[in-house]
C-alpha cells in the first residue's frame, strides 16, 4: 500500500537528513500535535518510503508513538534492518499493546531478532512473560536461553525469581552464568525491598553453585551485605581467604556496611595479615572516617614493615586528629626519608583546630628535631603563628630560617608584609635571598588589597638596590590591581632599561582588560621601537582574547590600526576583526580595506564577516558593497526559492543577477519580490548550487538575507 | 574525542604533589615500589594486566599512560578494525620488547580471559556502556572514555551495574586529577566561595545531533573492518566509510546529543564535583541567549553557557558563591575573585589535560578496592545532568527531573527520551 506523504512530512523528516551525515536537531514538543505526528510517522511506516525513512520514523515514534502506532512496528520486529529501530518506540510506548506485541513476537522469531525481543522484554519488565521466558531457559540457542535468564531477573517477580533458582541447578553450563546474573537480579531487588532473609538465601544459593567466579564473589557481597550486623563473620571469613579475588570483594564490600562492628573486625584483622594484604587493609579502613579505628592505624604507622608504615601514615593525614600529632611528629624527624616525608604530609592534612593549638604551643619549646618541622607546618597548614615565624628568622641555623620564610609567605598577614619585604630589600643573610623572595610573591598574590600591597611594593622599590627592583616589579606583576598597572607603567617609561623590559613584558602578560589604554600607550611612546612593538601584539593580544562587547572591541582595532606601523601589525589587526564578526568590526574591516598593503586581506576578512553575521542588516548590505568583494569566476547551477518539496526554480533570475563576486544583489531585497512567493505564509529559503572558479558549493539563505555565497572549500 | 594532551612526565606531577595535596589530590594510596627499595620494578605477579577496547586516537594517547606505569602489563588489544589492532599491537610489542600482545576482533574474546584484570575502553562513545557492562560482568575493572553513556537509564544502569559486580571504575574524565580543577572544585565545595550560587560549565556547542543513514557503499571484508561489531548496539543502518571515525551513533540517546554530552561530561563533571557530587539538577530550561540554566534542588543554578569565558583555554568552568569566584580551564591557571582565596596555597599549573594522573589513580583503586576519583556514580550523576539538559534542549522547553524515582516529573515524552533500545543481541 503506497501513502502519499504530506508535505509537512517531508519536511519534518527532511530535519533528520539534512547533510550527509550528522543532523542537527531541535524539535519543539507539543503535546496536542503528538497525536498528528504520529499518524504521519505511521503513513511513513505504511508506505513504500526506503528503509532509512521508516528507520527515522520509528526512532520519532519512541516521542509521539502510543498504542496505536504498535500494529505497524510489530511487523518490524521480524525485519532484519528495522527490527533494531522498531524496538526503541516499542521499549517505551505505554500500555499493554507493546508488551502483546512482544510477547507475540517471541513465538515467531529465531536467532538475534528473538535475543532483541526478549531484552525488550526485560526491559519493560513484562510480568506476563514469565512463563514464555522461563520455558526458554531450555531453550537450545545459548543466547536465547540466557537474553530469557537476564530478563526474568529484571522482571524479579516471586515466579521469575522461583524459575532462575530452579533453573540454578539443571541450566546447561553455558547459560548458567546468565541464570546467576537473573538470580543476583532477583536477590537484589528482595533486599531493596526489605526482604533480606530471601535474598541472602537466594545470594548463597548463587555463591555455592557452579557458576563463574564473577557470579560467586557477586553472590558473595550480596551475601554479606543481606545479612547486615550479621555479616561480618562471613566478610572476615572472605579478609581471610586465600584466594585473592574474594579478598578483594571482602574489601569492597566493607566500605558500603555500616556500623563500627566492621571497623573493629578490619583493626583485628590486621596485625593478622601479611604485609601486602595490611597495607590494602589500611587503605579500607580510612574509607570509613566515621567509625574509623586510629590505634590501629597508628600502631601500624609506628613500627614495622616499611610499606604497611606508609599505608598507614598516608591514612592517618586522612582520618587522623591531634590525638596523631605526636606520633607522626616522631616519625617525620626520622632518617628514613620516605617515611618522614609521608609523615609531613600526614601533619599538614590532618583536620581540626586542636592540631593547628598544639603545633602553636610546641612551638613556644621547641625542641632541636621537631623545630623545623613545626615552621614548616605552620605554613603547610596556614596556622596564625607569625611571631614564631618572625624570631625564627634571626636564627643561626639557615634551614630554620628558610623554613620560617616558607611559612610567613604562606601566612603572614597584610600588617607584618613591610617584614618579609624587609627580608627581600636587605636581608640580613645574603643565603636568604631566594627564598625570601619567593616568599614575598606567595605572600603579595593572596593579599586582600592589592593596592594597598601594590603601594607597598612600589614604595620599596624606590628604596631597593638596582638588582632587586626588577623582582619587586615581578612580583607587582603577579598581585595586579591599578595600582600596580601604574607603577609597572611608569618603570616601563623609566630610564632603566631591565625595568623597561621587565615592565613591557609584564604588561603584554596582563590578565584584565584595564591594560590596554596603557599599552596603547605605550606603543606610541615606549623607549625603543622594541618595546613599542611589544606593546602594540600585547594591546593586541587584549582585543583578541578577551571577553569584551563588539563595539569595544572593534574600537580598540581601529586604535591598533592607527598605531600600527607597518602592514604586519595591520594584518593581525584583520585577523582580530575576521575572528568577531560584528556590523562594528565590518566597519573596521572596510577602514582597513583603504590602506593598500592590506586591502587583499581586510577585503577578505569583511566577506567572512557578512557571511557569518546572521541578520544581515541594509547597514551591512551597504558596507559590503562600499568594498566590493573579490572577483570570482561565478557560475550559477541552480536555485530554488521555497519551503519543504514545493520548490520554485528561480535559477534564471538568480543567474541574471549574478555577476563576477560572492555577492549576489536582486532587483529588490524582497525575495518574494524577485521570486514570487510560491508558498505564501510559509518560511521559506533560497538554495544556491554554485560554482567558483571551477569548484562546486552549495549555500541556503533565509528569506531576504544577503546573498553573500560562501567560498568552496 | 578530544585532542590528545601534551605528553607530561610522571615526576613533573611528584615534584608538585605537595601543592597538590592541599588541592583535593591524594597522595597515591599504594606505595611505590622505588619507596619500598625495589628500584621502581614490580614483580609480574604484582603487575596489572590489562586490555583494550576500541584504540583509537584517544585510546593510543590513553594506551600512553597506560604504559607509562610499570605495574601495568598491557596484554591484548581488540578493535573492530584490522590496522588499529596491527597499529597497537605494535605499540605493545614494542614497548615490551616482544610479540604477546593478542589481537581480537570481538571483546567478549579478550573479556574471557582469565589472566586480564581491567580493561581500557576507548571506543566510540556508542560502545562505551554497552562494553562497560559487559567487562564489569566479566569481572574486568574499568577505565572507560567519556561520554560514558547515551542517556539517563545507561547511566543508572552502568551504576548499578558496578555496584553489583564490585568493580571498580574511572570514567575518562581526567581534569578531576589535575591540581587547578581540583582546589577550583575545593574552593566550592568547602563554602570558601560563600554560599554556592552558580556553577558554569562550558558546552562547545549547545545542539542535538543524531547521525545519518547514509547510501549503502560496499562493507569491508569483516577482517579489515567489522561493521557488525563496530555498529555494536547502535541501531542497524548499511555500511558507509563515512559513518567511520567521528559519528557516534546518536550518542546522546538518539536523538539528542551534542557538545552538551561531549564537552559536559567534563566541565559538567567538575561542576559537579564542585557541589559536593550531590544528585544532578532538578529543573532544566530551554536554551536562551547561548545559555541553558538548570537548577539544583537547593537553589545552586547550573548554567551551560557558550561564551562570556575569561581565555584560560579550552573546557573552562566557573564557581560563584556568594563571597567570591573562581575560574579555571585547560591553560592550568585559575583566575580567582580575590587573591586571599589562595591562603598561602601554591596550585600546580598543568595544561594540556593530562590523564597520567587519573590513570594512576585508576590502577591505585585497582589494587586497594577503593573508589577512584570518576567513579560510576560521580560520573552517572554528571552523564545525568547533561542527558536531561540535553532533553530540555531537544523539546526545546523546560523540563523537570526528580533525581530519586530518575523521571521527568509529569512529562512523558522527556520521560521516553531517558532509554533507547540496543540492536539485537545486546543488552545492558
Amino acid at each position: 500500500m503506497q501513502l502519499k506523504l504530506t508535505n509537512r512530512t517531508i519536511v519534518f523528516l527532511f530535519a533528520f537528513f539534512c547533510g550527509l551525515g550528522t543532523g542537527v536537531l531541535r524539535a519543539a514538543d507539543n503535546a496536542a500535535d503528538s497525536t498528528q505526528r504520529e499518524k504521519e510517522l505511521i503513513a511513513v511506516l505504511r508506505s513504500d518510503a526506503p528503509a532509512a525513512e521508516k528507520a527515522l520514523a520509528c526512532k520519532h515514534l519512541a516521542v509521539h508513538g502510543s498504542s496505536a502506532a504498535v500494529a505497524d512496528l510489530a511487523p518490524l520486529l521480524s525485519n532484519e534492518q528495522l527490527a533494531s529501530w522498531a524496538r526503541i518506540p516499542l521499549e517505551v510506548i505505554p500500555g499493554p499493546a507493546a508488551d502483546e506485541a512482544l510477547r507475540k513476537a517471541i513465538d515467531n522469531l529465531n536467532g538475534n531478532l528473538l535475543v532483541g525481543a526478549i531484552n525488550s522484554i526485560g526491559v519493560r519488565r513484562d510480568a506476563a512473560a514469565v512463563g514464555a521466558l522461563a520455558a526458554r531457559l531450555k531453550h537450545e540457542d545459548v543466547e536465547v536461553a540466557s537474553a530469557s535468564a537476564v530478563a526474568l531477573g529484571r522482571i524479579g517477580n516471586d515466579a521469575a525469581s522461583g524459575a532462575l533458582r530452579a533453573a540454578l541447578k539443571t541450566a546447561d553450563a553455558k547459560v548458567r552464568s546468565a541464570v546467576a546474573e537473573g538470580c543476583v537480579l532477583c536477590a537484589e531487588q528482595r533486599l531493596l525491598g526489605g526482604r533480606q532473609a530471601e535474598a541472602a538465601d537466594i545470594y548463597d544459593e548463587v555463591r555455592k553453585s557452579d557458576v563463574p567466579k564473577q557470579r560467586v564473589l557477586e553472590a558473595m557481597r550480596g551475601a554479606i551485605l543481606a545479612r547486615g550486623k550479621d555479616g561480618v563473620e562471613l566478610l572476615v571469613e572472605q579478609l581471610r581467604s586465600r584466594d585473592k579475588l574474594l579478598f578483594q570483594i571482602a574489601l569492597g564490600t566493607a566500605r558500603e556496611m555500616a556500623g563500627d562492628q566492621i571497623d573493629k573486625a578490619l583493626a583485628d584483622e590486621l596485625p593478622k595479615a601479611k604485609p601486602e594484604r595490611a597495607a590494602l587493609l589500611i587503605a579500607a579502613m580510612a574509607d570509613r572516617k566515621e567509625t574509623v579505628q586510629l590505634p590501629a592505624i597508628l600502631k601500624a604507622a609506628a613500627d614495622g614493615d616499611k610499606a604497611v608504615r606508609m599505608a598507614a601514615l598516608q591514612a592517618l593525614g586522612r582520618v587522623g586528629n591531634a590525638s596523631c600529632l605526636a606520633a607522626l611528629l616522631e616519625v617525620a624527624t626520622q632518617e628514613d626519608a620516605d617515611l618522614a616525608q609521608a609523615a609531613k604530609g600526614a601533619l599538614t592534612d590532618l583536620t581540626g583546630d586542636a592540631v593547628n593549638q598544639e603545633i602553636i604551643a610546641r612551638l613556644a619549646k621547641p625542641d632541636g628535631k621537631s623545630y623545623p618541622v613545626l615552621l614548616q607546618l605552620v605554613g603547610s597548614r596556614r596556622v596564625a603563628a607569625e611571631s614564631a615565624l618572625i624570631k625564627a628568622l634571626d636564627h643561626a641555623d639557615k634551614n630554620i630560617r628558610s623554613a620560617a620564610l616558607v611559612s610567613l609567605g604562606a601566612t603572614v598577614s597584610a600588617d607584618k608584609l613591610p617584614v618579609l619585604i624587609g627580608q627581600v630589600v636587605s636581608p640580613k643573610n645574603a643565603a636568604d635571598s631566594a627564598v625570601a623572595q619567593k616568599a614575598l610573591k606567595e605572600a603579595c598574590v593572596r593579599m586582600p588589597d592589592r593596592d594597598a600591597c601594590a603601594d607597598l611594593l612600589s614604595a620599596a622599590m624606590a628604596k631597593a638596590p638596582a638588582g632587586t627592583k626588577p623582582v619587586l616589579l615581578e612580583i607587582l606583576g603577579a598581585v595586579g590591581g591599578g595600582n600596580a598597572l601604574k607603577s609597572i607603567a611608569a618603570s616601563a617609561k623609566s630610564n632603566d632599561p631591565q625595568l623597561q623590559d621587565t615592565g613591557s613584558r609584564l604588561l603584554g602578560e596582563w590578565m584584565t582588560i584595564d591594560a590596554a589604554p596603557v599599552l596603547l600607550d605605550l606603543a606610541k611612546t615606549a623607549p625603543g621601537e622594541k618595546y613599542q612593538v611589544r606593546a602594540l601584539r600585547g594591546y593586541l593580544r587584549i582585543a583578541r582574547q578577551f571577553v569584551m562587547a563588539d563595539a569595544q572591541r572593534a574600537e580598540m582595532c581601529e586604535k591598533a590600526l592607527d598605531a600600527a606601523r607597518n602592514s604586519t601589525e595591520q594584518k593581525l589587526v584583520v585577523e582580530i576583526l575576521k575572528r568577531y564578526p560584528s556590523v562594528d568590526t565590518l566597519k573596521v574591516a572596510v577602514k582597513a580595506a583603504q590602506i593598500q598593503e592590506v586591502k587583499e586581506e581586510a577585503v577578505q576578512a569583511a566577506t567572512v564577516i557578512a557571511q557569518k553575521l546572521t541578520t544581515k542588516s541594509d547597514a551591512v548590505r551597504e558596507l559590503i558593497e562600499k568594498i566590493g568583494v573579490a572577483k570570482v569566476k561565478l557560475e550559477i547551477v541552480k536555485a530554488e526559492y521555497g519551503a519543504g518539496s514545493t520548490l520554485k526554480d528561480v535559477t534564471a533570475i538568480v543567474k541574471k543577477n549574478a555577476g563576477d563576486s560572492l555577492l549576489i544583489a536582486l532587483d529588490s531585497p524582497s525575495f518574494n519580490t524577485s521570486f514570487g512567493d510560491p508558498t505564501p505564509g510559509v518560511t521559506k529559503q533560497l538554495k544556491i548550487q554554485f560554482k567558483v572558479n571551477g569548484k562546486s558549493g552549495e549555500a541556503a539563505f533565509n528569506e531576504n538575507e544577503l546573498i553573500l555565497l560562501p567560498m568552496p572549500k | 574525542m578530544s585532542k590528545q594532551p601534551k605528553s607530561l612526565h610522571r615526576r613533573r606531577f611528584l615534584n608538585t604533589s605537595l601543592a597538590a595535596v592541599g588541592t583535593g589530590i591524594a597522595l597515591p594510596t599504594i606505595i611505590p615500589s622505588s619507596a619500598l627499595g625495589l628500584d621502581g620494578a614490580v614483580p609480574p605477579s604484582e603487575r596489572i594486566v590489562v586490555g583494550g577496547i576500541g584504540i583509537g586516537n584517544r585510546g593510543t594517547y590513553d594506551l600512553g599512560c597506560f604504559l607509562e606505569q610499570k605495574d601495568v602489563q598491557f596484554a591484548a588489544v581488540c578493535d573492530a578494525k584490522e590496522a588499529r589492532r596491527v597499529a597497537v599491537k605494535k605499540i605493545a610489542d614494542d614497548k615490551y620488547g616482544n610479540q604477546n600482545c593478542k589481537m581480537y576482533r570481538d571483546f567478549r574474546e579478550l573479556l574471557d580471559r582469565s589472566d586480564i584484570d581491567a580493561v581500557l575502553i576507548a571506543t566510540g562513545p556508542n560502545w562505551h556502556c554497552t562494553a562497560s557492562m559487559y567487562a564489569a560482568k566479566a569481572g574486568k575493572d574499568i577505565y572507560c572514555e567519556k561520554p560514558c553513556t547515551k542517556n539517563v537509564a545507561q547511566s543508572l544502569i552502568l551504576k548499578d551495574t558496578i555496584r553489583r559486580t564490585g568493580r571498580v571504575f574511572q570514567a575518562g574524565t581526567q581534569r578531576r586529577n589535575l591540581p587547578h580543577f581540583a582546589f577550583a572544585c575545593e574552593l566550592a565545595r568547602t563554602g570558601k566561595l560563600g554560599k554556592l550560587t552558580r556553577v558554569y560549565a562550558h558546552p562547545a556547542g549547545m545542539q542535538a545531533m543524531t547521525s545519518g543513514w547514509l547510501a549503502p557503499e560496499p562493507e569491508p571484508d569483516k577482517n579489515v573492518v567489522d561493521w557488525n561489531m563496530y555498529l555494536g548496539p547502535a541501531a542497524w543502518r548499511p555500511f558507509n566509510p563515512k559513518l567511520l571515525d567521528g559519528f557516534n551513533f546518536e550518542k546522546g540517546g538518539g536523538l539528542v546529543g551534542g557538545g552538551v554530552l561531549e564537552w559536559g561530561s567534563h566541565c559538567v563533571d567538575l561542576c559537579q564535583w564542585a557541589v559536593n557530587d550531590v544528585l544532578p539538577p532538578v529543573e532544566y530550561n530551554a536554551p536562551k541567549d547561548g545559555q541553558l540554566v538548570a537548577r539544583y534542588a537547593d537553589g545552586v543554578e547550573l548554567v551551560f553557557r557558550e561564551t562570556g569565558w575569561i581565555p584560560l583555554g579550552s573546557c573552562p568552568v566557573r564557581f560563584e558563591g556568594a563571597n567570591g569566584w573562581v575560574e579555571a580551564g585547560d591553560s592550568g591557571k585559575l583566575v580567582l575573585s580575590s587573591p586571599e582565596l589562595l591562603a598561602g596555597r601554591t596550585v600546580a599549573e598543568i595544561d594540556g589535560y593530562p590523564a597520567t594522573f587519573h590513570v594512576r589513580d585508576f590502577l591505585d583503586c585497582v589494587k586497594s578496592r577503593s573508589q577512584p576519583k570518576g567513579n560510576a556514580e560521580a560520573a552517572c550523576n554528571a552523564h545525568i545532568a547533561c542527558h536531561a539538559a540535553n532533553i530540555a534542549l531537544y523539546l526545546n522547553r523546560q523540563v523537570k527531573f526528580d533525581p530519586v524515582t530518575n523521571e521527568f516529573v509529569g512529562d512523558e515524552h522527556a520521560n521516553r527520551l531517558r532509554s533507547e533500545a540496543l540492536r539485537e543481541p545486546w543488552r545492558l
